[in-house]
């Protein structure tokens, strides 16, 4: 009797981050073969991060930019002394 | 011309130098050290602070009060983690103050996230159960999709939300997360899995509903 799915779920993340080990992957990898949901489980995790990593990379705003300096200056200043 | 020399000479202090060095120079009073670090990491914070609050103004209050905290406790710094890690582990302690008034929510249990039934069932059935989406981006405009992943991300608890965004986005490992966040590495990893789980959830009833609609 083989695992179930569910006993696979633990481990997904593991799987998908490269960090499970192989013998682990081998059997998760065989069980995808032969199991549509787990396999489409397994594409559409993947999927999500990677359309969480998509866009472009922000940037901090450039009014706040302007003025961040001269804040922290002051900062420094009562902190540290001129 | 003054503010461009300003600048190169940050450029040139980061370059020179690495960062236990800056960090040291800063502890000692050195402000340009200091604006080195920030400069650093200043869009790191701010883009962090974004995606846990989805409001720019918090995010742009956050990343000021990060660095001001950054200053008063900068003594406190033993180096026992990056300079980036503890600055993000001041900056969750000011998101998490900006989002004190939302309730927080557990999400369910990992478990409930497949199909209940065993596969050697649903394998004899031949049902499936999950929507395969495919490639989303063959189906949908980019805008349309980006607002489903940004909703999705926003619909998380805010503890789910901080620990996916540093595994994935910040790409930090479980036990710098671990430490961030003052939980156990099983904790955090279960919460970084229960988070993925829980997005991928929701981006795929979103995405079910819009290819329904979609005509082809
Ligand atoms: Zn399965």
């Amino acid at each position: 009797m083989g695992r179930k799915c569910l006993d696979y779920i633990n481990d997904l993340n593991d799987y998908l981050d490269g960090e499970l080990d192989p013998s682990l992957c081998e059997e998760i990898e065989k069980h995808i073969g032969h199991c549509e949901n787990c396999r489409i489980m397994v594409d559409t995790m993947k999927q999500t991060v990677t359309l969480c990593r998509e866009g472009k990379p922000e940037k901090l705003p450039a009014a706040l930019e302007d003025k961040l300096g001269g804040i922290l200056k002051a900062r420094w200043e009562k902190k540290f002394g001129k | 011309m003054v503010k461009a020399t300003f600048l190169n000479r940050f450029i040139l202090y980061f370059y020179l130098m690495n960062e236990s060095e800056l960090i040291k120079k800063a502890q000692a009073g050195d402000f340009e050290a200091f604006s080195a670090l920030v400069n650093a990491s200043k869009n790191k914070i701010y883009a962090l602070a974004l995606k846990m609050t989805a409001n720019p103004q918090d995010a742009e209050d956050i990343v000021q009060d990060t660095f001001l905290k950054a200053i008063d406790n900068i003594e406190q710094f033993r180096g026992e983690s990056a300079f980036g890690t503890w600055l993000y582990s001041i900056a969750l302690n000011q998101a998490r103050a900006h989002l004190a008034k939302q309730k927080q929510t557990d999400l369910k249990p990992i478990e409930d996230y497949l199909p209940a039934r065993s596969a050697e069932e649903l394998h004899r059935e031949g049902v499936v159960h999950l929507f395969d989406w495919k490639d989303p981006h063959q189906k949908l405009e980019d805008e349309q999709l980006r607002t489903i992943i940004d909703n999705a991300i926003a619909e998380l608890p805010a503890k789910y939300r901080e620990a996916f965004l540093l595994r994935y986005i910040e790409e930090l490992s479980i036990k710098e997360i671990s430490k961030i966040i003052n939980e156990s590495v099983a904790s955090t990893k279960s919460r970084v899995l229960r988070a993925r789980l829980a997005l991928r959830d929701h981006i795929s009833k979103a995405l079910e509903d819009k290819y329904g609609t979609e005509v082809s």
